[in-house]
């Protein structure tokens, strides 16, 4: 049925444009007719035939001068002066009309086209809206769950514990050197975190990179890498490579740290940005099968996206 | 992938000539992984003479059709009980089934009463009691509310057995004109009846929202007119005759007004007909197609196909507003919406890889789900539980009915034995 209503609107709104054309056809294969059968009746001169006819040698093959021109020559030829003259005229009427109507349909068919895209993109704003607004509920909810100065995403709770991922083997581990507190890092750290809480995320990004240039291998650099990955994507426009980088960082270097469960899931949300759908359900089905034994949330919201997206 | 087919019994309740032509039966192409086993006994027959109907075989075939149930073979049985007293459950444990399903069937003049008794046999105790009383010719109808009944009990959502069916079928006739029926049937396809039969088409076959009246396009008078119809008294109206089209008739959930797509002055555009006056209100005013008006089930708006966007696309026209908004935007056709009763859930003829499939687009989440994997599907019409989709396709090329579950797991084919069947309305819960 929906095809066939349509089919059929089509053929009612096209109906006029076919009629006008066919109608227009019939004219002008009036004239054609017309200048073929007047010069045919006295002598038959195709080379005049050839001349006056504006389409090409295409009608004096299809009607024939033996068989049309020679039978119609006695009647025809006094006919076809009288309608020759009319003809030219009623064809540039119907032409004038036709194109003014083609141009019509035209434009229509144009607005429709632009009134598409028009819907299609407010559809796209309005995704891309509550989108950013879920990230920020998302990044609210986590920050509230933070205490004061308290390093650790939601996730895991206030977690400003020391025990941080001291021994680790990475490439770019400095022996001894991380996971100590380093004087005036906490103050630098909590400034760059005050900054997240009063969501100036710009300035948090300058910060928090400034901090892991003064402590790459402090106490807090964990974090910092964390937190840059997620400021990555609420900054405007999100950065989603080096979001990627960040959380990448933390979980090569810092795979024990508390936070490598949530940023291993943030890696699958980024992929998916990223339109990766591959990578990110490979991320998505670390978290649970790497982390499903322990408490950490990201196992849930990596079961909840998997279901969601996959 | 599980096959089954099941030839309904012909029946002895000949109504027309066409009967046989025009009768559907029933093949499930996909079911569920685990479907629950439930052993439907042959009902005790408490009358003169033998039963008319085989009122277990009915209930058995509406719950294997559901795709949810797999009833258990008569010849498997190993008792025969129609009471509780004769039920012995280690012998249903015995052949595995989880159900069991007894009943009588008690003749009462012109009358006949159904009851019967649901039993958990793990359990070993009676799940659900109840009986159901009408005419003895229209024991089958019986048959599809204790299906009902047992359904809503195990799955706990209201069955939709005891519904019927509008279909058009058309017969090719080689050298002359077409034939094509309106035709009424039972949900599982049986005892049709030709309401309607014209050598020019019949299209768009709808029901009213109590179930008593329908609507159709017809083409008897050489060009589209809508009519309605009572199905109790069969008195027909013409309800439009105007220059261009007519089609496309939907009945608004109070039953008052019928939506409808109108050409005369222009492009096609929904309007709405009061159905008391007569008199008609101008919906859409645009220069694109409108067509495929449909109720939202709070009668408060109206979804219809629209190309105003350059693609056939899904629109909703608020009526208290007047305000349009597009609902669909995944891919770039869709077309024929039907919302199912929850409001929720629409299905539309959705454009894959240049393929028409069936889809069902959640209105809350706008997630949009394509449920068949058949090519050139149309008409979708959701059955009043919204459990099931009914829609047309072609098979084997010919014209067929198929049926999907909202969430895609259950597929079976009605396919008709001689012509093409098209455009499926599930009628809504009939009146008691």
């Amino acid at each position: 049925m929906s095809k066939l209503l349509v089919a059929s609107g089509l053929v009612l709104v096209t109906g006029p444009l076919c009629f006008m054309a066919q109608a227009q056809d019939y004219i002008d294969l009036e004239a054609e007719r017309g200048e073929q059968t007047a010069p045919a009746a006295p002598t038959s001169t195709p080379s005049s035939v050839g001349q006056r006819d504006p389409y090409g040698v295409q009608p004096a093959q299809a009607y024939p001068a033996t068989s049309y021109g020679v039978n119609n020559a006695p009647s025809a030829g006094p006919a076809a002066p009288a309608s020759s003259p009319r003809a030219p005229a009623a064809s540039s009427g119907g032409q004038n009309l036709g194109t003014i109507y083609l141009q019509m349909q035209q434009l229509q068919q144009e607005v429709m086209r632009l009134n598409g895209m028009v819907e299609e993109q407010a559809n796209e704003l309005r995704k891309l809206k509550s989108q950013s607004l879920e990230r920020y509920v998302d990044l609210d909810k986590r920050l509230s769950a933070v205490g004061a100065g308290g390093a650790a995403p939601a996730s895991n709770g206030g977690n400003a514990s020391p025990v941080v991922a001291a021994p680790v083997a990475g490439p770019g581990a400095a022996a001894g050197g991380k996971g100590a507190e380093l004087p005036g890092e906490a103050d630098a750290y909590r400034s760059a975190y005050s900054l997240v809480r009063g969501q100036q995320f710009d300035q948090a990004v300058d910060a928090f990179r400034q901090f892991l240039r003064d402590y790459p291998d402090g106490r807090y650099a964990a974090n910092a890498h964390y937190w840059l990955g997620e400021l990555y994507l609420v900054i405007a426009p999100p950065d989603l490579e080096s979001s990627r980088q960040s959380f990448t960082l933390l979980l090569s270097q810092y795979p024990d740290n508390p936070k490598a469960p949530d940023a291993m899931y943030k890696l699958g949300k980024v992929q998916f940005l990223k339109g990766n759908r591959e990578k990110s359900r490979e991320y998505l089905e670390r978290v649970v099968s790497e982390y499903g034994s322990t408490n950490s949330s990201a196992v849930q919201l990596s079961r909840d996206f998997l279901q969601e997206n996959f | 992938m599980k096959r089954l087919i099941l030839a309904l019994a012909p029946l002895l309740l000949v109504v027309t000539a066409f009967h046989a032509r025009a009768q559907l039966t029933i093949e499930i192409t996909q079911g569920i992984d685990n479907p629950t086993a439930i052993a439907v006994v042959p009902f005790a027959w408490q009358g003169p003479g033998t039963a008319p109907e085989d009122v277990a075989l009915v209930v058995d075939a509406d719950l294997a059709r559901s795709g949810q149930f797999a009833p258990v073979e008569r010849s498997a049985m190993l008792g025969r009980p129609s009471n509780q007293s004769e039920i012995f459950y280690r012998d249903w444990r015995a052949i595995q089934s989880e159900y069991l399903l007894i009943g009588r069937v008690v003749a009462q003049g012109a009358d006949m009463r159904v009851e019967y008794e649901l039993y958990d046999v793990n359990r070993q105790q009676q799940v659900h009691s109840g009986n159901v009383t009408g005419p003895a010719n229209e024991a089958r109808m019986l048959a599809h509310r204790v299906a009902d009944a047992v359904y809503e009990k195990l799955t706990g959502i209201p069955g939709a057995f005891a519904t019927r069916l509008l279909y058009v079928s058309v017969t090719r006739n080689p050298g002359g004109k077409d034939y094509y029926r309106l035709t009424l049937a039972d949900s599982d396809g049986a005892r049709p009846i030709v309401l309607l039969e014209s050598r020019e088409p019949v299209l768009a076959p709808g029901w009213s929202p109590d179930g008593t009246q329908i609507s159709y396009v017809s083409f008897e008078t050489g060009r589209p007119a809508i009519y309605r119809q009572n199905l109790a008294t069969g008195a027909r109206e013409q309800l439009t005759n105007f220059k261009g089209l007519n089609g496309a008739p939907a009945w608004s959930p109070d039953g008052n007004t019928m939506a409808m797509v109108l050409s005369k002055d222009g492009s096609p555009d929904i309007y709405l007909m009061n159905l008391r006056t007569k008199q008609l209100t101008r919906v859409t005013r645009h220069y694109a197609i409108d067509t495929e008006p449909t109720w939202m089930p709070d009668g408060r708006s109206l979804l219809f196909t629209s190309d105003r966007g350059g693609r056939p696309q899904i629109y909703r026209y608020d009526l208290r507003t007047g305000t349009t908004e597009r609902v669909t935007f995944e891919g770039s056709y869709n077309a024929r919406a039907r919302v199912a009763q929850d409001g929720r859930n629409v299905v539309l003829v959705h454009q894959q890889s240049g393929r028409f499939h069936i889809a069902i687009l959640d209105l809350v989440t706008n997630r949009l789900q394509v449920l068949t994997s058949t090519q050139l599907d149309e008409s979708p019409s959701i059955a009043p539980n919204g459990s099931m989709v009914l829609y047309a396709t072609k098979h084997a090329g010919r014209g067929i009915l198929a049926a999907v579950s909202v969430d895609g797991g259950v597929k079976f084919r009605l396919p008709s034995r001689d012509g093409d069947v098209r455009e499926p309305a599930w009628s809504p819960y009939m009146s008691r």
